[in-house]
């Protein structure tokens, strides 16, 4: 179990990190998620016992008690923990069996152990035959498997996966969430960043969103996508502009002339798709020609965007009664 | 746990080198080669400051082995930095690896590799090039430990001063050089200037070619070495406490050129 508590970071006079709390149980994924720069590895590293917090706790231990205190006892945590950061960290001038051996002897397993436990891992990311080569040969998707892989060698209690899909193939993704997914199942407290949110909806995680130095959001996928996500909506137009209350330009269309409008965050936020495109196709005069409709359906993305973007408020919603009478005005 | 951390780096660093001996290789062969031009005007100048039947290669020898010894410096560095550059500096300190755990599992693997290097320099001089030991073998293998040992804690030393591999190459180049030429690797001690001279006595490199001329031109025996062992125990012992007040595992280091 990982426990997070008030944790606070600044570098300098930019506050990172403003009270982030949050808890991981045995068997729990927590998708970490938030914009570039947001603090998501500001927060892993300090989890790790790799980076000093200003203020704050985190505690782990290998069962529903947190008791290990990682800021005071970082190298005693180490025991508990498994960290694939962000960035590739890998010996490529080792074999990939060595690799693996190296972290699992970090952990006090004698050799003959770390090379049993090496193949394994190996197996469970598509290495098997891999395990003889250097690291310096695999491709990007190999490598960052073997990176995922490392971490994994001591069966840690606690993960943490910084962005450990990026550059991955759709075979790499595959086998890395696949891992993931067992390592839950044996009762590991996972958190994972990433910046492709539909994994999230893969490993069926629970959705924790850092902005502005806090969590603004944790629940769970669902109730994400229920309280948040918006479908997109677009009406493309060529010819005379046309009158769209509610409705902005946000862009041009595929050709030249055409143009892309979209409805405003408070009429999405009160009305359904088809409303919208109901009423905006009833404001078209007949010089203006419509060239397309598109509709997508609500997306994790678009929920993270409302949270994030701060696009829509609470105050929006409900000072816009309005807008109600407006979808298919 | 913490000595099976050490043992793990040690293994990893080990298989590191091994993997690309072309340095250290150099750094056996170059000597070597200078050697075989030295040698006629070092057995000339030997034999003017009085050593009479005196083999340049007493001279040549050890003072090229020292020197390179010193510009091996970079192998150290290079080993410390790639951890960087790899991204896998990081990862051994979230697997617990302290910073006393990364430096003793380097310096033990980067003493042997270096400790080879200089004992195969004194090998293959003594096989190509008549480079005798007049005294005892002992004395000399412990001057060469000593040695090292010197080499090591300065290769350290730049490790924890400088942010960048660059930094760290260039300035322990230029002082593993600059250490080798004053200390009289190049050319006898003697036969410099009164100020290198006077310089020289504050160098690892001139207590450390002292010794071994002790040893292979006057016969000296391990209870002859007590000076030059002891001033190459003191620059390493002064290298190693300054890089230990100075080193910081935290530190972000650049680790390519």
């Amino acid at each position: 179990m990982l426990a997070i508590s008030g944790l606070c970071k600044s570098y300098g006079a930019l506050r990172v990190l403003d009270g982030v709390d949050f808890t991981v149980q045995p068997g729990q994924i927590l998708g970490l998620v938030g914009s570039n720069g947001a603090g998501k590895t500001t927060v892993i590293s300090i989890a790790a016992g790799l980076r000093t917090a200003d203020a704050g706790t985190v505690l782990m231990g290998p069962g529903r008690e947190a008791t290990v205190d990682v800021l005071g006892h970082p190298r005693r945590a180490a025991r508990l923990l498994g960290l694939a950061p962000q960035e590739l960290g890998v010996y490529p001038m080792l074999t990939v069996e060595q690799n693996l051996m190296t972290f699992g002897q970090l952990a006090g397993f004698a050799a003959p152990r770390a090379r049993v436990r090496a193949r394994e891992i190996a197996e469970t990311l598509g290495l098997e035959k891999d395990l003889a080569k250097s690291a310096s040969t695999l491709s990007g998707g190999q490598a960052r498997r073997l990176h995922t892989g490392m971490a994994l060698m001591h069966r840690p209690p606690v993960l943490f996966l910084d962005e450990p899909t990026v550059g991955a193939d759709v075979p790499a993704r595959r086998s890395i969430l696949g891992a993931v997914r067992s390592l839950a199942a044996e009762g590991a407290a996972i958190v994972y960043t990433t910046h492709y949110l539909s994994e999230l909806v893969d490993l069926a995680a629970d959705v924790a969103i850092l902005d502005r130095g806090r969590i603004a959001f944790l629940d769970t996928v669902a109730g994400l996508l229920a309280r948040y996500a918006r479908p997109s909506v677009g009406v493309v137009t060529a010819g005379v502009r046309p009158d769209l209350p509610g409705w902005s330009a946000v862009a041009r269309g595929a050709d030249v002339g055409d143009v892309r409008w979209e409805p405003d965050p408070h009429l999405l936020a009160t009305c359904s798709a088809t409303e919208l495109v109901a009423g905006a196709l009833k404001r078209l005069g007949g010089d203006t020609r419509l060239v397309g409709i598109d509709i997508s359906p609500p997306s994790i993305e678009s929920a993270f965007l409302e949270i994030t973007g701060r696009a829509l408020t609470v105050d929006d919603v409900h000072g816009n009664e309005e807008a109600t009478d407006a979808c298919v005005a | 746990m913490r000595a099976s951390r050490k043992w793990a780096i040690a293994q990893t660093s080990f298989r590191i080198l091994a993997k690309d001996p072309a340095p250290i290789i150099v750094m056996i062969a170059m000597p070597l080669i200078l050697a075989a031009f030295l040698k006629p005007a070092m057995t000339a100048q030997l034999r003017a400051q009085g050593f009479e039947g005196a083999n340049g290669a007493a001279q040549v020898i050890p003072g090229l082995a020292v020197m390179f010894a010193f510009l091996s410096t970079q192998v150290a560095t290079m080993l410390f930095f790639r951890e960087h550059y790899w991204g896998t500096w990081e990862r051994l300190r979230a697997a617990g690896a302290s910073g006393s755990d990364i430096m003793v599992g380097k310096a033990v693997p980067l003493f042997i590799v270096l400790f080879s290097q200089v004992t195969a320099v004194f090998v293959a001089g003594y096989a190509l090039f008549d480079f005798r030991i007049n005294g005892s073998v002992v004395a000399l293998a412990v001057l060469g430990a000593g040695l090292v040992a010197a080499v090591l804690s300065y290769a350290i030393l730049c490790v924890s001063v400088f942010a960048t591999l660059d930094q760290a190459m260039v300035v322990g180049n230029l002082g593993g050089m600059l250490m080798a030429g004053i200390g009289g690797a190049l050319a006898p001690a003697a036969t410099m200037p009164g100020w290198a001279q006077a310089i020289a006595h504050f160098t690892p490199t001139y207590w450390g070619l002292r010794g071994v001329q002790d040893v292979t031109l006057a016969g000296a025996g391990l209870g002859d070495i007590g000076v030059p062992l002891a001033s190459l125990a003191f620059f390493s012992v002064v290298c190693a406490v300054v890089a230990g007040l100075r080193f910081k595992p935290t530190e972000v280091k650049i680790g390519t050129t």
